[in-house]
């Protein structure tokens, strides 16, 4: 085990993007990073996808060069399975983190990822990371292009059966592992902790999650992806291709009825790009894509926009009101035809994507003392000059868990809170008077 | 045809209670999630529309308000809380001031002073007639060891006064009525003279809604129980005006009849049933639990109170007059005159009793359209004038 006191420049809470950005970015400087995630790889949800918009790049291929910058930079140390305990000062500035790492029941320093006690587990669960449409066993190594590469056991379901101790090559395996505590001493810290979708039952008119063949857009990443559970696009219900797949916008955001006002920004670009690899996956299917307004703001989004109608996509303005089931499990969504003479119908799907929100994943309050927003996510007082700078000094905020965006400005802002953490740490070495008065204006 | 906006359209229903319009985008939720709406009449987010755009001529001219019952489903599910449900309300109370020319309607639903000056005159003008009437006939002609409301207020002289209240009142309904056929006739696109067998044969439809008022049911209020209690409330209502208009002269009596005579029955039914039907709503609106009864307009107020107080003074007339107090029996009967008459002037015509008559009249209106239409497209399958 590599438990031990951790002594860095930052600590980076959260192993998505904007997380790994950060630490790359403050690692390139020659800073020394941490980098805490709770799960037992990082990754994020980007490493879920199938392919980025507007370029249809396949995401793995750029998410994984980047968890393994971030597993194997000499300046970063990578703290996966921990969770943040307790945050206190550190007299002369910076942070103490308590830390836990949970067990994993897996000497990770051993462990090769061969994966054998994954073959002989006897137990099978539900695949989260493939939102339940596979199946993964008891004790793994979290994904294929996890890093680091290395098996947990989830404890919780395991029956104690051994078989995974007796196939283990190299005795890695540890049942009286037991959850151990560490500090971390930083300068500053950067919260990239992400966010969370809307939950399959948030609307009652869209069948509050119970219909089968209406299912969240990250479903619809995992059966598109080619890490996915089938290598097919097909739907939950009876397995059958879908030949009518019809994109609901707005199933989470800018929704008063939902208390989420605001716009997740992702969501109208993500269904256009699902839309047009649907139309290569299953190049006979009808798609449309229902919609309030298409918001599609990012360099080369328009464009990408007026290409997957070229393509045949088709769009429908009018917000769909409900969502039922005909006896066969199709869909039926209700909506005006706004540009239609204004007729409401009710037209049935093979299959309903729901272009779900994003939400919150954490409130920082209680840990880290910085307050939320309005909108659940984390307060920044000038959004429009200092981005990533929170309330509370030497705690900086990148990616979702400052409010929605998509991959690029995830990106960008990470380099800002990365450029921001530097900024403060040379500033509590060398004390300008310029800046302390900018800092004056951002915090007063 | 030319249109006009007008950019204070929307202000102007925001005066008669509407609450956020401004903020709808026209998303069409509330249309589709809207179980009354049909391709014709693609409300609530067509009345928004016209509203936001100032489109003055064309929201006169639509009977589409009159269609929506206020089943809450569109206010419920708004992503903008843009509270279509209400605006259609409000819609509503406009649409009733407008199709009043004198400006009265106007003025009852934008100044609750008007309101309290009207009541106040209708207090006065009572109380005036009574004083009058028996300085006329000797103070000392009021009978006080027995009840005898029929000398107090002799029924031939008040039933005269109720038949030519009612005739103004009438001549005031029907005027009203006839600018709202007009204007909803007005927008019928196809420009064709509608026969006169088509408003006939059609009328049917008018006293199938007049009566049941069944398109309620069609809101996905699963036990139909608001439905009910206003059905209720109706067939009291009925009952007392019938009993009142063309039956005063055997309605009001000094005669201590059995309990099982109509004249005891067919009052006690009325006056149980708007007493738990006005109590009912009162509560409703005071609660705000269901969406119909989460904003409620003066006016909202006015017309339940209004039949509240008249049924529990009407009914203390009775008790009154049964238990043989002589002056409690007639000043209660002079308060319970008051109400009666300051109801039927603020609202037969002009304030909210009149969605009794709008209702059904748009419902009828739209049949006939749709006939004339079906006739003028299919002439050869429907030949008007044969067999």
């Amino acid at each position: 085990m590599t438990v031990k006191n951790v002594h860095v420049d930052v600590l980076v809470v959260g192993g998505g993007i904007a997380g790994m950005q950060s630490a790359l970015d403050l690692a390139d400087q020659g800073y020394r990073v941490a980098l805490v995630e709770k799960e037992p790889s990082i990754g994020g949800k980007m490493i879920m996808l199938s392919k980025v918009f507007p370029t249809l790049d396949c995401c793995s291929c750029i998410t994984t060069p980047k968890m393994s910058a971030v597993a194997h930079h000499d300046n970063i140390e990578l703290l996966t399975y921990c969770d943040v305990q307790a945050i206190g000062d550190r007299p002369g500035g910076g942070f103490v983190i308590d830390v836990v790492q949970k067990p994993r029941y897996v000497d990770i320093d051993t462990c090769t990822g061969c994966r054998q006690c994954e073959y002989v587990c006897p137990i099978d669960l539900p695949s989260q990371f493939d939102r339940e449409l596979g199946a993964v066993r008891a004790i793994r190594v979290p994904f294929s292009t996890a890093v680091p590469q290395k098996a947990f056991l989830d404890i919780d379901n395991c029956i104690l059966c051994g078989k995974c101790q007796q196939a283990c090559p190299v005795e890695a395996i540890d049942f009286a592992q037991q959850p151990e505590t560490f500090t971390v001493e930083a300068g500053a810290i950067i919260l990239a902790t992400g966010f969370e979708l809307t939950p399959a039952g948030a609307k009652a008119e869209y069948g509050a999650g119970e219909l089968l063949n209406v299912v969240d857009a990250l479903v619809m990443e995992r059966l598109l992806a080619p890490t996915g559970p089938y290598g097919h696009v097909l739907r939950p219900s009876d397995g059958k291709e879908p030949d009518s797949i019809a994109y609901v916008q707005c199933a989470g955001s800018r929704d008063k009825t939902l208390g989420v006002e605001y716009c997740s920004r992702v969501c109208c670009m993500y269904a256009i790009k699902q839309a047009m690899l649907l139309s290569g996956a299953l190049p006979l299917a009808d798609i449309t894509i229902y919609y309030m307004d298409i918001r599609t703001f990012g360099k080369g989004h328009e464009q990408f926009y007026q290409n997957a109608k070229a393509m045949g996509i088709e769009f429908v303005k009018g917000k769909v009101a409900r969502i039922t089931e005909d006896e066969d499990k199709n869909p039926v969504v209700r909506v005006e035809l706004i540009e239609d003479g204004s007729k409401v119908v009710e037209r049935a799907h093979d299959l309903v994507v729901l272009s779900v929100g994003m939400l919150p994943g954490y409130n920082p309050k209680s840990l880290y003392g910085v307050p939320v927003a309005d909108d659940g996510f984390a307060a920044i007082p000038a959004p429009n000059i200092r981005p990533s700078v929170t309330p509370k000094p030497g705690i900086f905020v990148t990616g979702a868990a400052a409010g929605p965006m998509d991959i690029v400005d995830s990106i960008v802002l990470a380099g800002a809170a990365a450029a921001e953490a530097a900024a403060y740490l040379e500033e509590v070495r060398t004390p300008s008077p310029q800046r302390a008065a900018i800092e004056e204006a951002v915090h007063a | 045809m030319s249109t006009r906006v007008d950019p204070i359209l929307l202000d102007e229903i925001k005066d008669y209670g509407a609450i956020n319009p401004e903020a709808c985008f026209n998303c069409g939720n509330c249309t589709a999630i809207c179980p009354l709406t049909t391709d014709d009449h693609p409300f609530p987010r067509s009345t928004i529309r016209q509203l936001q755009m100032g489109l003055r001529d064309q929201l006169l001219e639509s009977a589409d308000p009159w269609m929506c019952y206020y089943c809450g489903d569109c206010t419920r599910t708004c992503p903008k809380g843009a509270e279509p449900a209400e605006t259609m309300m409000a819609a509503r109370r406009w649409l009733t001031a407008q199709y009043d020319g004198s400006g009265l309607g106007a003025k009852l639903y934008t100044s609750e002073r008007a309101v309290f000056r009207l009541v106040a005159r209708y207090v006065v003008l009572t109380l005036v007639a009574f004083i009058v009437y028996h300085a006329l006939t000797g103070f000392d002609r009021i009978v006080t060891d027995r009840v005898e409301l029929n000398t107090f207020a002799p029924v031939m002289l008040v039933w005269a006064f109720v038949l030519v209240h009612f005739a103004f009142l009438g001549f005031r309904l029907g005027k009203n009525t006839l600018n709202m056929a007009n204007r909803v006739m007005r927008s019928t696109s196809e420009q064709v003279k509608i026969p006169l067998s088509v408003y006939v044969s059609e009328f049917k439809a008018f006293v199938t809604h007049f009566v049941t008022q069944k398109r309620w049911r069609d809101c996905n209020d699963v036990d139909h129980s608001r439905w009910l209690k206003h059905l209720l409330l109706v067939s009291g209502y009925v009952t007392m005006l019938v009993l009142i208009v063309p039956l005063l002269w055997w309605f009001q009596t000094d005669n201590i009849y059995p309990v099982y005579h109509p004249q005891r029955w067919l009052g006690y039914y009325a006056t149980i049933v708007l007493l738990f039907a006005s109590v009912e709503i009162l509560i409703g609106r005071y609660r705000r639990r269901e969406e119909l009864h989460r904003f409620s307009h003066p006016t909202d107020w006015l017309f339940p109170t209004f039949i509240l107080v008249s049924s529990v003074t009407g009914i203390l007339v009775h008790i009154f007059r049964y238990a043989g107090w002589a002056w409690p029996t007639y000043i209660m009967y002079v308060v319970h005159l008051m109400a009666v008459l300051a109801m039927l002037d603020t609202e037969v015509g002009i304030g909210k009793w009149t969605h009794m008559i709008y209702r059904p009249l748009a419902m009828y209106l739209d049949a006939v359209k749709k006939r004339a239409r079906q006739e003028k497209s299919a002439p050869e399958l429907a030949p008007a004038g044969t067999d």
